[in-house]
Formats: structure tokens, sequence, C-alpha cells
């Protein structure tokens, strides 16, 4: 924290695990000044160029779900190739990279089950079976618990990991997109057919809150400070932006036509565009439209690079994923992936 | 009065078999309110989109297939179609079109995409009728490539969903009943298409 308040602008948006992992590089840095006598306030300004002029990561990874292939694409972004196609079987939708970049949580909505895949040696760990129509998936911070939203039974089913454990909560209707907050005290999900994102209490595993949002609600994300929950509204048009202290809409952004999912990255709000083809770029605090970004046919996942550097969009018609760097809004690149890919959720691995 | 006719508009577009007179009515005011108001008519689906890629040549330059296919309000080329009613100025997102078929059935379409210079059409099906076709959220993708000898390979590119919502569907609504359904119509197009532009 001591980093966001030296630079404000600088660290806004950027992704909590990144926050992180800064200030573990950071608290060395101070060790090392400490210890050869040196000011750790001098150090850090140092340190923090160099964190800015070194800042892509280039062993980042990108599983992608084809759903139309029936398996898992996983991109190498310093490349942008794909070196291993995973079969996954039962339609594979969702996806969510655990934190420290250990595993992927791929959710089969129509074989009913969450595989669990180690990351590392691209294998498949385990299967786990989910009632239902499992889509929507998310990773508590710490990577013990995987929360599912079940398309059709109206609820949001929490797996402990060691040990198998289920149990569900019952929200909206149609259930789709899952967010954890990085502070891990509040899932958001999005009950697409009720217009409505539910708010879970992760200690109490209760919904506290049902909060109005546009039409149709599909793709949810909370920012790094866990202050803000934003909701693609694919009917509407829209992106709500969701105060999480008050539980009401402070904002509603107009997007392109059939808006799907939103990232964050840079201090900007990214959404993807179904029919628009494109990704519309936002001012995350003065919520003023930046720009929009043509993109392949049909985009539909999107997800940050760990530095926050680069958001990625699949492309469901063209059967691609593109690189966009967030600071210039430039393509940066494209890779092919199997047919259909969805990548619905948080797709990206930070190899550090 | 106008929510309560566009709320009672989807029943009776997924019924269309038997048409009574009363319903035709409020069918034809409800289109015609169409025009002035947006409607968002996307029926409940499930997880899992399908899609359908077929291909074809035509022999004739590029520009003169585009013009035929960019042609949304005069689509009577279409297999089965006896005449279009039309409004929006072929301008995406606000175009739409009545397809009135010569078996007195009716199929709704807005125009999504027209891109001239990437010879591109995005079409997307207003309301579903899994009688007539077995699918649900019918969006289709038309783009245009040069190919040899001044032909030109049209392709026509579809994301739908299966006739029935949610998981386990019944035989005559699954997955694969749809994906037969939707290539067989989108062969049919392309077969009319080619037909229609080769002058024969």
């Amino acid at each position: 924290m001591r980093l966001q308040s030296v630079m404000p602008a600088l660290v806004a948006g950027i992704h909590a695990k990144t926050m992180r992992r800064v200030e573990g590089k950071a608290s060395k840095r101070f060790a090392l000044a400490w210890m050869a006598g040196t000011s750790p306030a001098m150090t850090a300004g140092v340190f923090l160029s160099i964190v800015i002029l070194a800042a892509p990561a280039l062993a980042d990874e990108a599983f992608v779900t084809a759903q139309g292939a029936d398996a898992l694409s996983i991109v190498d972004l310093a490349k942008m190739q794909t070196v291993a196609t995973l079969p996954i079987g039962g339609k594979p939708a969702g996806v969510a990279v655990s934190r420290d970049g250990a595993r992927a949580f791929i959710t089969s909505p129509e074989g009913k089950f969450l595989t669990v895949i180690d990351a590392a040696t691209r294998t498949i760990e385990k299967r786990i079976p989910v009632e239902g129509g499992p889509l929507g998936v998310a990773a508590s911070p710490d990577g013990k618990r995987v929360y599912v939203a079940d398309l059709y039974g109206r609820r949001l089913v929490e797996i402990v990991l060691a040990g198998g454990a289920q149990r569900s909560v019952g929200v909206g209707a149609m259930a789709s997109g899952v967010a954890v907050a990085p502070d891990g005290k509040t899932i958001i999900v999005a009950d697409r057919d009720d217009n409505a994102l539910s708010l879970i209490d992760a200690a109490t595993f209760s919904r506290a809150a049902t909060i109005p949002v546009g039409k149709h609600p599909f793709g949810v994300t909370i920012d790094a400070s866990s202050a803000r929950a934003y909701s693609a509204n694919v009917e509407s048009d829209d992106v709500s932006v969701v105060d999480l202290a008050t539980r009401k809409v402070i904002a509603t952004l107009k997007c392109g036509s059939r808006p799907y999912t939103v990232a964050l990255a840079k201090g900007r709000v990214f959404v993807a565009n179904q029919h628009g083809d494109s990704v519309s770029v936002f001012d995350a605090e003065s919520l003023a439209p930046l720009e929009t970004i043509k993109v392949g046919e049909y985009p539909e996942g999107l997800a940050v690079s760990g530095d926050g550097a680069r958001v990625y969009v699949a492309n469901w018609f063209s059967n691609e994923l593109w690189a966009v760097d967030a600071q210039t809004l430039k393509v940066l690149g494209k890779a092919e992936t199997g047919d259909g890919p969805r990548a619905f959720g948080a797709f990206i691995r930070d190899a550090d | 009065m106008l929510r309560t006719l566009l709320r009672m508009r989807k029943p009776f577009t997924q019924s269309r078999v038997d048409i009574s007179a009363t319903r035709r009515l409020i069918l034809g005011a409800a289109a015609g309110l169409a025009v002035f108001l947006p409607i968002a008519a996307f029926a409940a689906h499930g997880a899992s989109p399908l899609k359908v890629v077929e291909t074809t040549i035509v022999d004739a330059p590029p520009g003169k297939v585009w013009a035929v296919v960019s042609d949304f309000a005069h689509a009577d080329w279409l297999p089965g179609v006896a005449r279009v009613e039309a409004s929006g100025d072929d301008v995406p997102d606000h175009a739409r079109r009545r397809l009135i078929l010569a078996d007195g059935g009716v199929i709704e379409e807005l125009l999504t995409k027209r891109d001239a210079e990437r010879m591109l059409l995005g079409v997307h099906r207003e309301g579903d009728d899994v009688k007539r076709l077995p699918a649900t959220n019918y969006t289709a993708l038309i783009t245009l490539r040069p190919a040899e000898d001044g032909k030109t390979q049209v392709e026509w590119k579809a994301r739908f969903y299966r006739g029935y919502p949610n998981n386990d569907p019944p035989p005559e609504l699954n997955d694969d009943v749809a994906i037969a359904a939707v290539t067989a119509m989108q062969r049919a197009y392309l077969a009319a298409l080619k037909a229609k532009v080769e002058g024969r």
C-alpha cells in the first residue's frame, strides 16, 4: 500500500496480485537498501522507475476455452501462439486461473463438471461433478475455494478444493458471470434474466443483497481495491458501475452493441462488444469514454496480463485471441485458437 | 400500451403455425411500432452457442455479389420468401426486415453489421420459431472475398443455440438437429444467391 500512496495514478487499476508481487519485491529491496545504508525512500523511487521500464512480463499464458472444439487452447502470450490443446469435453466455457498461477478451473455446462488443471504441467488434475449448468467461475484469492454459477439452478456453488465439499447459495435466474473481490470478502454473481447482481458475503456464504443493473448482465468484474463491481449488460448495451459499500449503481456507461464482458487495466475499463466487433474503453476515474478499438469477430472473453499492461480478447467467430496494449490501446498481436473461443473469466496465467 | 403489445409479441411469433386474424392484427401493430421503438428480442438460451460455416464460389466479381447481399431491404431472392417489408434504411442496429414467406409465415430480422469495405453483412433473427427452424438466437455473418478468375467466395457463418434452452434437450431439439437444420438452410441460401447473381 506504500507504493499506492507514492504513485496513485500508476497503480490504480493494476491487478491486486501485481500489487502483492510488487510489494514483495519492494520489501526485499528495502531490506537490501537498509543493509547498504541507503534511505529506503530513495530506493523506492529508483525501484519504481525500474518496475515501469521492466513492466511487460513475457511468460504469461492464456487459458482459452474453445467451446466448439471441446478443448482448452493454451496460448503462449510472448509468441502469441497456441502451444498446447487439452481435450476437456462437456463444451467448456468458463475459466478461472488461480492467483498464484498454479491451477486453472474450467466449467463444462453441458458435461456438468468442473475440470481442475495443473497449469504448469498442463495436465488434468481432476474433474468435479457440478449439477445443472456450471458456467461462470472464479477462485478465492487464496486459491482454496472455487465459486461456480449454475446457469439453470438459480444458485452459486462453492467447492472447497481440499476434500471437494460443496455447498450452494440461492441467487437469481440464469446465473452467469462470477467475480470474487481481491480482499476475498465479497462475491458478485450476474443474475442474467433477473437484470440484477447478487452480492454474496463470502464469510457467511449468504446472499447479502441484490442490486438491479442493466438488462441481461453477463460478465462481471471487481476492481483491485474491492470498491467497485462492473457488469456488462448484453441487452441494454451498457455497463453498470456498482459501489460495493453502498450496494448501488453509481454510473452507467454506454457501450457498443451487445457488451459481454468487462476487464480493468491501467485505470481503464475495457468492454467487449459482441455485435460491435469492438472493445469500448473508459477512464475508470472520470468514467469518460476514451476509445473504441476494432477487434476480431464476436469478441467474448476479456482478461488482463499479470502486470496490467495488456488486455486480451477472445474472438468467438474468428477463432482468435487478440492482444491490446492497455496504455496505447493499439493491437499488439493475434493468435489462432481452437474453434469457438469463449474464455469466459480470468483466463490469464501470470507465469512469474 | 406499447409495452404490453411488445411484450405480447414473443409468444405469438413463437407459435406462428396457425395465426388467427386477431393475432395477425396484433403482430402487424407490433411490427409497425417496431419501426419506431428499439426492441431487444433475444430469447432465453443456454450456455453453448453453436457455429456453422458454409461457403460457395459465385461466378461473378465481388462487387456484383455484394450489390445483392448488401441489399438488406430487398432480399426476396432468399428461398421461400414471397416479399420483404423493410425499415431503417440499411443502418446497422436500426434496419429491420420482415421476410413474408410463401407459406404465410413471417421471419423478422435486424441488420447488425454492414461494412462495404470489408464486404461483410451481419443479420440477427428476432424471435424464434423452433417449428420452422429448430434453433434460437440465430445470427449470421456473411463475408465476401475475391476468389480465382475474378470469382467471389461467399462465406455464410452463423451463431445460434439449439432449440431447447436448457440442459438435457429432447432429441428433436438437440445440438445435432439444430446444426443440421442451419447447415441445410445456409446451403439453400447460398445456392439461391449463386443462382440470383449468375442469372440462372
